[in-house]
């Protein structure tokens, strides 16, 4: 510590810290233009210069205390010299009434000082001849009102670590620039919006998305969390009650997400502000029976062209549909979900719920169905995102949660990013990544798309499609060949380990190498590198889970954390990145057909006593159906009544042409939704439930962070909260629930389970709380778990040694490429809500595929032309998009878009463990077309 | 920690670039930073910051013309608009001090090294021209070179800098800061490895010592910087030329052979058991590189901004490690006194001061060049001794100390060449530049060359300097000097000097206040 007088006080400091830092603890406040403390400190605007007694005044942000020193920080002379500075900077700003930031937001920090200084910069020479730049579709650029505080650089560089913001030129011809000087449109920004969020002046501010940006003073600031990805940022909108509409959103300090967010959380709320929202309940017109798709697209006519926002065209799809009352509405869902009940029995009824929505009413929806209806046919996507990961950890670990945050990767010495293509789907969580790797750590990236976050690996490897066994089994004999495997640990923790090695003895680098397409002595160092690393954490994403083998691809995963005795202590872990907002929340909650809250087995008779305890019924012995299955169910007559949550099966599941057949088979469909979606189209009742904005609700994200998500809106006519929903629904089928509140829900189901025990609305906190946690009173939460053993019947982990298999459908003559789908940045899942956002619809409009340059040469296929896909089950028609990211012999298709579907491609093989359908596997053949 | 010991691939790539293409094209730039595995806006900030790089194809024939005080005062307006019309497919481009003020107005063409004489009217391939000799070199023969070092390394090396403290040699490169102890305090830091620089970047009007002691006495500089190295504990060492120095560069490489030939570098010097290499890293250009902290930032492959200090270079230097920079003639000064000791050093001065002084002499004098002179040698001497001043002209004001330093005015001719009398005439010693200004000249227009010049050198990091220098000079041009103007001006310069990161912001203005102040209201 050492000792300085500040204005006087004397303040005591550790060694190091900065003058600005130690007056800010001691309540003195120093002006600045440049500075903010989650940035590291540049000295440049110089506005925070104090005297310390030496000729020239010291920048106090950049400073560092020494002992015995006198600062002063408002001596006449610090503020004159203060006031030119800001006097120097006004004079070439645009005149505040046309400043892009205090015309909107209201708080441009150079203004306030200028007010603070009577500095008008009119003493001086005006040069006003620097060019705007509005190509961006969500950020306007100012140059003129820059005054290059290097604020933006170093959030884009440091925070986001998207590195775009340079700075051009030299001097006083210094501009701030995006990559080569390029418009920032035209550049590589992501739109992640955190230059925006830091700029002090009118140089980069936010565009206005669906209504005008106004000063947050006069907008209520609402704490809630993005509703997009399992990262689950914090944030705030600010919202404008007198016209019910969202004006901006701020990020939000969270241990997690540490302010940042990405351009879904930052610009892409304003679905829940589109005109189509559902207002009113509605009913399947006689007319429009027998049932079907009613839109083009929907019956498969589509021809990839983009229509007007790329949406459902409502024209094509209402008329089939007569407004309702609620009291009519639920009358007829409760009606024909009782009369299937009573006729074809419990199990020829499903419900699928949603990972969309929060934890209540996760909760709810399986009460309902298990307690009211008695059937265990209840899942969401989560089957389609990580149950093979579930199932595998399940297995391996006991559990199937993440071991350790996101956030823990800052301590890893080397991090495995194994299928994921984290920059688009887990954009947060890839800025700590790429902040880490920076710091130190080493970044392992394996994947057959050479994904952006490959460009800051320290080791990326493209393997072959379909090849992860191989390939991490010989990582895993490397490991144990070069005596590097943990032995210590594997003897206190695990067991069948002899099974594990004789498994992966039998693939060698080489042998792996002709499986997997990476040479052996990269094999060989990477393997090398995990063994020797003292802590490493596997992050995985759906290119490992989304396959028919993705169980055991997961299960290398784990054998090789535990092999190296990665579990457990910080730095180290197995990490599943989860997709949804709440795909952690839902499955914890019981929307899984083979589980109670909590992961408590209905085939357990222990807990469905204890279930059957507290919900009052008799409940069904029997694992439900899941997803793919309870599709295939109502192909095959088998399941006649379906109720759907939140989810659009349409798109989502693979073999759209299957599922479009057994929607329309169903006797009776209830979609409850914010919009009329895909398949809505082929319900008899639409119900018009509130979006995730109009709600209150706890969502947990990838970390097992529990969070309330706050209602910021009014939901739009006679919309409902979906919980509301499904208990009126439960009560008229003669299952009465009586709730008045999320937070009572929460209580029910929180007391039946041990992880969210001790967890409660009064200590959730401003940022959430961890589960497990011992004490949420004072603690976060465990970050890190199984420090000590796992929560298996023997208290050990299990190695589950995995066979390399090929893929059920390979690449023939007929079909000799490999498709793989997956997500973008700018889009969500089946693309209801993002295509609605304007900001994101604007950047990422319509479909493609992306190909290879090599395989799109050989076919005589152009950029931006249009190409047909088809596989042996239907066939699209897109624009191809070429890039050397896709892997030679693959080609990538986002399944947003309703317009070229996806998965009208995709094959509906399951997983036998996860029961996950083969969505990153199946084969093609393009077609170029030659049209104008 | 991560400590590197190359400098940056990115500066020496660029150049290979621009060397291979002529500029640097935007398909060049993306191919180059996918190879360097950089972010696209790094090569943005470095290759535009930089004013050797080319983003445009460069014309056909350009003739580079230094606008800087030395090549104003001798006429270079009007020579270029003479040659302008002799040569019309000459495109012509002005530039910063070249460091050739002793042949001003100052000329180079194209990137080839040609040298135009203006004032003659003709061009000739650019070569080092040699003077001297100088009292400065300690042998008499080359076969003595290095004995000193050799000598030395069988001492203490703390020694050595007990010597330079003992002599109280100072920095040559403007600042003035004791020698010993920058050399004892780079010594007493306890992280390795530890760099050495020698700060060749000479950049400032009317400043060109430099350039003639890498002509004549290059030996010295290598040994000065080989004696520092084992003073300080460092294995590396850079000299950073600047780019437009390529027959100095030429001299200075053929003297790197020789010594490594020689055993004077590399490993095991002198059978020592000694280690020290020294490379030479091309300035890719501008004024501030000199400025120690920009120029690491420019080894670093950065735009050369300077950083904000504490800390100094001393304890964190060059990749954060260590790092002793001193200018040419300290080395070469060094080498003088661990020669021939701290008594010899403290003679050489007149009366009560020490040392001697490479000293630039240029403006509206009749022979520009460098000379040798006892420290405490009065100003008016310079020209006493060299020719005095061009056409017989009295002389109005001088600045001592190159472009940054105040004017004086004619009676200030009598000020002892030394860093404290002229601190305390109101100038400073400074690099020791003398430019002299003859009677009848526009001393505002004087003054505002200068201060183009830093408004032109200015990094743009900072706020005062950015934006102040840009401002002081659109302030008298668009207004002129009065009571508004002067008011404005001194509270500027106040507000430059108190809150600018570097020496360059904290005097932009300082010169032309200067001759502002000494001229009637």
């Amino acid at each position: 510590m050492i000792e300085l007088t500040i204005d006087g006080r004397r303040v005591r400091v550790p060694e190091g810290t900065t003058i600005w830092d130690a007056a800010r603890g001691a309540g003195i406040d120093i002006p600045t233009l440049c500075h903010d403390p989650r940035l590291s400190p540049v000295g440049v605007c110089r506005v925070c210069v104090v005297d310390v007694g030496a000729p020239a005044l010291a920048a106090s942000c950049v400073r560092p205390c020494e002992a015995g020193m006198e600062v002063e920080t408002s001596s006449a002379r610090v503020e004159r010299r203060r006031g030119e500075l800001v006097e120097l900077l006004m004079s070439d700003q645009p005149p505040p009434e046309s400043d892009a930031r205090e015309t909107s937001l209201g708080d441009n920090a150079l203004l306030e000082l200028a007010r603070r200084y009577d500095a008008w910069g009119g003493s001086l020479p005006r040069q006003a001849d620097r060019p705007a730049d509005a190509s961006s579709p969500v950020i306007a650029v100012d140059h003129q009102a820059c005054i290059l505080c290097d604020r933006c650089v170093r959030a884009c560089d440091d925070v986001q670590s998207n590195e775009v913001i340079g700075r051009s030129g030299k001097g006083y011809a210094a501009r701030i620039a995006f990559d080569l000087d390029a418009p920032m449109g035209d550049s590589t920004c992501v739109a992640c919006g955190e230059c925006a969020a830091v700029c002090p002046t009118g140089a980069l501010v936010d565009k206005p998305l669906d209504s005008e940006l106004r000063p947050r003073e006069r907008l209520d600031p609402v704490d809630s969390v993005c509703p997009y990805c399992g990262v689950g940022c914090a944030l705030t909108y600010h919202v404008d009650r007198a016209r019910n509409r969202i004006v901006f959103a701020e990020g939000r300090d969270s241990p997690g997400n540490q302010k940042r967010l990405c351009v879904k959380g930052r610009y892409g709320w304003d679905y829940a502000q589109h005109p189509q929202r559902l207002t009113t309940p509605l009913i399947r017109r006689e007319s429009a029976y027998p049932k079907g798709p009613l839109s083009k697209d929907v019956r498969g006519e589509h021809d990839g062209r983009r229509k007007p926002g790329g949406i459902v065209d409502y024209a094509e799809v209402l008329p089939a549909f007569r407004e309702a009352s609620w009291d009519e509405a639920l009358e007829l869902v409760a009606r024909r979900l009782s009369g299937i009940l009573r006729e074809h029995g419990p199990d020829a009824t499903a419900g699928f719920g949603s990972a969309k929505c929060s934890n209540e009413e996760a909760y709810l929806f399986q009460k309902m169905l298990r307690a009211g209806w008695g059937t265990n046919n209840v899942d969401h996507c989560t089957r389609l995102c990580h149950a093979s990961s579930v199932a595998a950890l399940r297995e391996g670990i006991g559990s199937g949660a993440v071991t350790t945050t996101y956030g823990d990767v800052r301590n890893a010495e080397v991090a495995l990013l194994a299928g994921t293509n984290t920059t688009a789907n887990h954009p947060v969580a890839a800025s700590f990544f790429k902040q880490a790797r920076k710091r130190g750590t080493k970044l392992i990236v394996v994947d057959p798309r050479r994904a952006p976050i490959a460009e800051h690996a320290d080791y990326y490897c493209r393997i072959k499609p379909g090849t992860d066994v191989a390939f991490y089994n010989a990582v895993m004999a490397v490991i144990i060949d070069a005596g590097l495997a943990d032995s210590g640990y594997i003897e206190r923790f695990t067991e069948n380990y002899s099974e594990l090695r004789e498994t992966v003895a039998r693939y060698t680098p080489e042998t792996a190498a002709r499986i997997c397409g990476v040479d052996a002595d990269t094999i060989r160092r990477i393997g090398l590198e995990l063994g020797r690393a003292k802590s490493s954490i596997v992050y995985w994403g759906m290119g490992i889970s989304q396959h028919v083998y993705g169980t055991n691809n997961a299960r290398c995963l784990i054998a090789l954390a535990l092999l190296t005795g990665n579990v457990g202590k910080p730095g180290s872990g197995l990490h599943p990145l989860r997709g949804q907002n709440n795909v952690q929340g839902a499955s914890d909650a019981g929307l899984i057909p083979m589980m109670y809250p909590d992961y408590q087995p209905v085939g357990d008779p222990e807990a469905r006593a204890k279930f059957e305890r507290a919900w009052g019924r008799p409940l069904n012995p029997e694992p439900g159906l899941t997803v793919v299955e309870i599709t295939r169910g109502a192909l095959e007559g088998r399941i006649k009544g379906m109720y759907v949550m939140g989810e659009n099966p349409f798109l989502s599941d693979p073999d759209v042409n299957k599922v479009r057949k057994a929607l329309a088979t169903l006797d009776f469909l209830a979609v409850q939704d914010i919009f009329l979606t895909e398949t809505a189209e082929f319900a008899d009742v639409i119900l018009p439930a509130g979006s995730y904005m109009e709600k209150l609700g706890t969502y947990t994200n990838t970390d097992r962070r529990v969070q309330i998500g706050r209602p910021a809106l009014e939901p739009p006519g006679q919309a409902r909260i979906d919980w509301r929903i499904t208990a009126e629904i439960s009560s008229r089928m003669g299952y009465p629930m009586h709730y008045d509140s999320p937070e009572q829900i929460f209580d029910e189901m929180a007391a039946l389970t041990e992880n969210y025990r001790t967890l409660r609305y009064a200590n959730l906190g401003k940022t959430g709380k961890l589960w497990p946690n011992p004490d949420p009173e004072r603690g976060d939460g465990s970050e890190i778990l199984f420090e000590d053993g796992f929560p298996t019947p023997s208290g050990r982990a299990r190695f589950v040694p995995a066979e390399w298999t090929a893929a059920p459908e390979l690449p023939d003559e007929e079909f000799p490429l490999v498709l793989n789908t997956g997500r973008l940045l700018e889009h969500w899942h089946t693309g209801s809500m993002t295509r609605r956002a304007v900001a994101l619809d604007r950047i990422e409009p319509e479909a493609f595929v992306g190909v290879h340059p090599g395989d799109a040469e050989a076919l005589g296929l152009a950029e931006g032309q249009r190409v047909r896909v088809v596989s042996a089950r239907g066939s699209v028609v897109l624009k191809a998009r070429l890039t050397e990211r896709e892997c030679p012999g693959a080609v990538f298709m986002p399944f947003h878009f309703r317009e070229a579907a996806a998965n009208l491609l995709t094959l509906d093989e399951l997983d036998p463990d996860g029961k996950i359908p083969e969505f990153k596997f199946c084969a093609v053949r393009l077609e170029p077309l030659r049209e104008a | 920690m991560g400590a590197k010991s190359e400098p940056s691939a990115i500066v020496s790539e660029l150049t290979l670039l621009q060397e291979r293409d002529g500029w640097l094209s935007e398909s060049g730039l993306r191919d180059l930073a996918a190879r360097l595995r950089l972010p696209l806006h790094r090569l943005e900030s470095v290759s535009t910051f930089y004013t050797h790089f080319r983003r445009s194809p460069p014309e056909e024939r350009e003739l580079a013309v230094c606008r800087d005080l030395p090549c104003a005062l001798a006429g270079g307006e009007g020579a270029l608009a003479r040659l302008s019309e002799r040569e019309p497919g000459l495109k012509l481009r002005e530039v910063s001090c070249l460091g050739r003020c002793d042949r001003a107005p100052a000329a180079q063409l194209d990137d080839g090294g040609i040298e135009l004489d203006l004032s003659r009217g003709e061009s000739r391939p650019l070569a080092a021209r040699t003077a001297g000799p100088w009292a400065a070199e300690l042998y008499s023969d080359r076969a003595e070179h290095y004995s000193t070092l050799r000598s030395r390394l069988a001492g203490d090396p703390a020694a050595c800098i007990r010597e330079l403290e003992d002599a109280g040699l100072r920095g040559m490169g403007g600042a003035g800061f004791p020698t010993g102890r920058k050399w004892s305090l780079v010594a007493a830091e306890a992280s390795e490895p530890r760099y050495l620089i020698c700060n060749a970047d000479e950049s400032e009007p009317g400043t060109f010592k430099d350039r003639q002691i890498l002509t004549d006495l290059p030996h010295l500089v290598i040994e000065g910087m080989a004696l520092a190295a084992r003073s300080v504990g460092a294995r590396r060492g850079w000299v950073f030329i600047r780019h437009e120095y390529a027959p100095e560069r030429r001299r200075l490489a053929a003297e790197l052979e020789r010594a490594y030939a020689a055993g004077a570098l590399g490993r095991d010097i002198f059978g020592s058991g000694f280690d020290f290499d020294v490379d030479v890293f091309v300035s890719p250009g501008g004024y501030i590189l000199g400025e120690e902290t920009a120029l690491l930032e420019c080894m670093e492959g950065r735009r050369g901004e300077p950083r904000n200090k504490p800390p100094f270079p001393g304890s964190k230097g060059l990749w954060g490690q260590p790092t002793l920079i001193n200018n040419v003639e300290t080395f070469v000064h060094a080498a003088g006194i661990l020669s021939r000791g701290a008594e010899w050093w403290r003679g050489l001065g007149r009366g009560e001061f020490a040392g001697h002084k490479f000293v630039s002499v240029s403006g509206d004098v009749e022979r520009p060049q460098v000379v040798l002179v006892p420290m405490g040698t009065p100003l008016g001497e310079l020209l006493d001794f060299w020719g005095g001043m061009r056409d017989g002209r009295a002389p109005s004001a001088v600045a001592p100390g190159g472009a940054s330093s105040n004017f004086l005015g004619a009676d200030g001719l009598d000020t002892p060449l030394d860093f404290e009398a002229l601190r305390e005439a109101g100038s400073m010693l400074g690099s020791g530049a003398a430019i002299f200004v003859a009677e009848g000249r526009d001393l505002t227009e004087v003054g505002l060359n200068v201060a183009r010049f830093f408004r032109n050198e200015s990094c743009g990091k900072c706020v005062p300097c950015r934006v102040g220098s840009h401002k002081a000079v659109a302030l008298v041009e668009r207004e002129g000097v009065n009571p508004r103007t002067r008011a404005k001006l001194e509270e500027l310069d106040a507000t430059l000097s108190e809150t600018s990161i570097c020496g360059l912001g904290q005097v932009a203005l300082a010169p032309l206040l200067s001759l502002l102040r000494g001229a009637p209201e």
